[in-house]
């Protein structure tokens, strides 16, 4: 078993490609994302995560659809979301839906909770933004429980009570999904991983190193104040966003296109600034694999490693290309990586070793 | 020791809104002074900011050197701001600064408005502009803002010399830092963490 898992995370966008002007069909966009998938499989990643969102122009509002076909398509990888909307959506549905999906892939997923940056959704879903810290909390509460109890009788503030309740179908071993709470900015989500012992992702790759490293090591303490285990203990996250190609000059020349009118940080610094500012890496793929080591410095040694490597319009066949290389960065990675990492500090977390750690506490 | 940040949106240079700020700064520390405070001023002008500012609007975060220039501002007892007077409001460099200023920095920080403009007719940019961006952001808005026009820095008018303003505005600020007592500087994240602490552990 390997101590860290390394994939790849897509927030699913549907973005004109800035170099031939060509916008690819919602069809063509998800189709992609399979293909992505395989490739990630294949090239030796562990894990592929979608985002969800409620408008255009992203394809991905039915995370557990995309993920369930991918299951099937896919034998080793592990599944996960970044992330599921824990404010808007029915926290009965979620625990169904990855229920479900736990017995289809034989227990290959997890889940990364947050609270979505689109301002519009909590309406569209009937709920009120500026409800959404008590309803993470209320909802992430009922979800826990319908994952744990065999018969759920609940009643809070933002939901329809539920009496005599029980989730079908049970979670795969009795062992329910592992949770990553994630988040761009606040320490409140940090604070609710580390409340319930939970793993905590941090985006990581919109701003500087020094936001990431205040918000991890906030959540490593409050993990060790809550009794789960120490600090280093505590089960950590990171995304990372990556442009390589065998030749760094390469790699900037081709990708500058695609990051100067980028959804999200496009129009804003140059390349060299934001690659000096935040985790972006444009170049080879030994220069990834030093800039990716050197997250350690500032969070400590950690659990996930999730690389962005898809948006911006960048062509399908490229994104496959970019995938043959992580998979090559990532052979590196996991042999650096287990380097000097104490003994104390655990694997990833998966379903078998959720499933051990129940077995040898049921004993 | 009593410090104070002088923030000028001014774009030219020589900038009158510079001069108008320096001229604020050095009113207030004179009547600082005079209650025996030993006052050290720190200037954040933004026109080497622009770049920064506009970044940090489409990145979400500053760079380095708008980071430093939010830690003089909000580690500050006290602010002088000014800004040119452009279409009946403060400049637009001026409002994406505190635009992008972290949330609570100016929360209890007692505040010397001021403004520069063509002619006197703008003068009430101040108190339609500058007085509720402050008054929002929960800052303690100096009564006494100056306005200074082209002429003002000119032959003397009808009006009370700009001298005379500075000096009441300044012996205010004075009054007003005084009695504000000790700031006690707001977090942002502490406060966030601490809340939903809270309602974990009701």
């Amino acid at each position: 078993m390997s101590a860290m898992q390394f994939g790849i995370f897509t927030v699913g966008d549907v973005t004109p490609d800035p170099v031939n002007g060509r916008t690819p069909t919602e069809a063509e966009r998800i189709q992609a994302t399979v293909a992505m998938a395989e490739k990630a499989e294949e090239v030796g990643l562990d894990v592929f995560a979608t985002g969800e969102h409620h408008n255009p122009p992203f394809v991905c509002s039915s995370p557990t659809t995309l993920l369930g076909y991918l299951a099937a398509r896919t034998n080793r990888l592990v599944f996960s979301t970044s992330t599921t909307l824990i404010t808007t959506n029915d926290p009965v549905k979620i625990a169904e839906d990855f229920s479900v999906l736990q017995h289809l892939s034989g227990g290959r997923v997890d889940l990364m909770l947050g609270r979505g940056n689109t301002g519009p959704v909590y309406p569209w879903f009937g709920e009120d933004i500026r409800q959404a810290v008590p309803l993470t909390v209320e909802k992430y509460d009922l979800l826990r429980r319908l994952w744990r109890e065999e018969v759920v009788d609940w009643e809070g503030q933002f939901r329809t009570p539920l009496h005599g309740f029980t989730l079908a179908p049970r979670p795969l071993d009795g062992v329910p999904p592992f949770v990553w709470h994630g988040s761009i900015r606040t320490p409140e989500i940090a604070e609710l991983a580390a409340f319930h012992g939970d793993g905590f992702f941090a985006n990581h790759i919109f701003w500087p190193a020094s936001h990431t490293e205040r918000m991890v090591q906030f959540y490593r303490r409050r993990y060790e104040h809550y009794g789960h285990g120490t600090a280093a203990q505590a089960i950590v996250g990171l995304g990372g966003q990556v442009f390589m190609r065998r030749n760094s000059q390469d790699a900037v020349k081709e990708f500058r296109p695609y990051f100067d009118v980028a959804p999200v940080y496009g129009h804003g610094p140059s390349l060299e600034e934001f690659t000096d500012q935040t985790p972006l890496t444009v170049g080879s793929p030994q220069q990834v694999v030093e800039k990716t080591l050197a997250f350690r410095d500032y969070v400590g040694d950690y659990q996930r490693q999730l690389f962005l490597v898809d948006h911006a319009g960048l062509p399908l066949k490229t994104v496959l290309e970019q995938l043959d290389l992580l998979g090559e960065v990532v052979a590196t990675l996991r042999v650096e990586m287990e380097k000097d990492r104490p003994a104390d500090v655990p694997n990833a977390p998966t379903h078998e070793s959720l499933l051990a750690a129940k077995e040898s506490s049921d004993d | 020791m009593t410090d104070l940040t002088v923030v000028s949106g001014g774009l030219r240079e020589p900038s009158s809104t510079r001069l108008l700020a320096e001229r604020l700064a050095a009113a207030a520390t004179k009547h600082l002074s005079a209650q025996g405070l030993s006052v050290t001023t720190h200037v954040v002008e933004l026109r080497p900011l622009a770049r920064s500012i506009a970044d940090a609007m489409t990145t979400g975060f500053a760079n380095t050197q708008l980071e430093e220039a939010f830690e003089t501002v909000a580690s500050a007892d006290g602010l002088i701001a000014v800004t040119p007077a452009f279409n009946a409001s403060y400049g637009g460099l001026f409002k994406s600064f505190f635009d992008v200023l972290p949330e609570e920095s100016l929360t209890d920080m007692p505040v010397l408005i001021g403004a520069t403009g063509g002619t006197e007719r703008h003068s009430l940019v101040l108190e339609h502009a500058l007085r509720p961006l402050f008054s929002y952001l929960r800052a303690v808005v100096s009564p006494t803002g100056v306005y200074a026009a082209t002429e003002d820095f000119g032959v003397a008018t009808d009006q009370p010399p700009l001298d005379d303003r500075v000096d009441r505005a300044g012996a205010d600020f004075a009054r007003l830092l005084a009695s504000c007592g000790q700031r006690v500087r707001r977090s942002a994240f502490d406060e966030e963490a601490a809340r939903m602490e809270r309602l974990l552990n009701p």
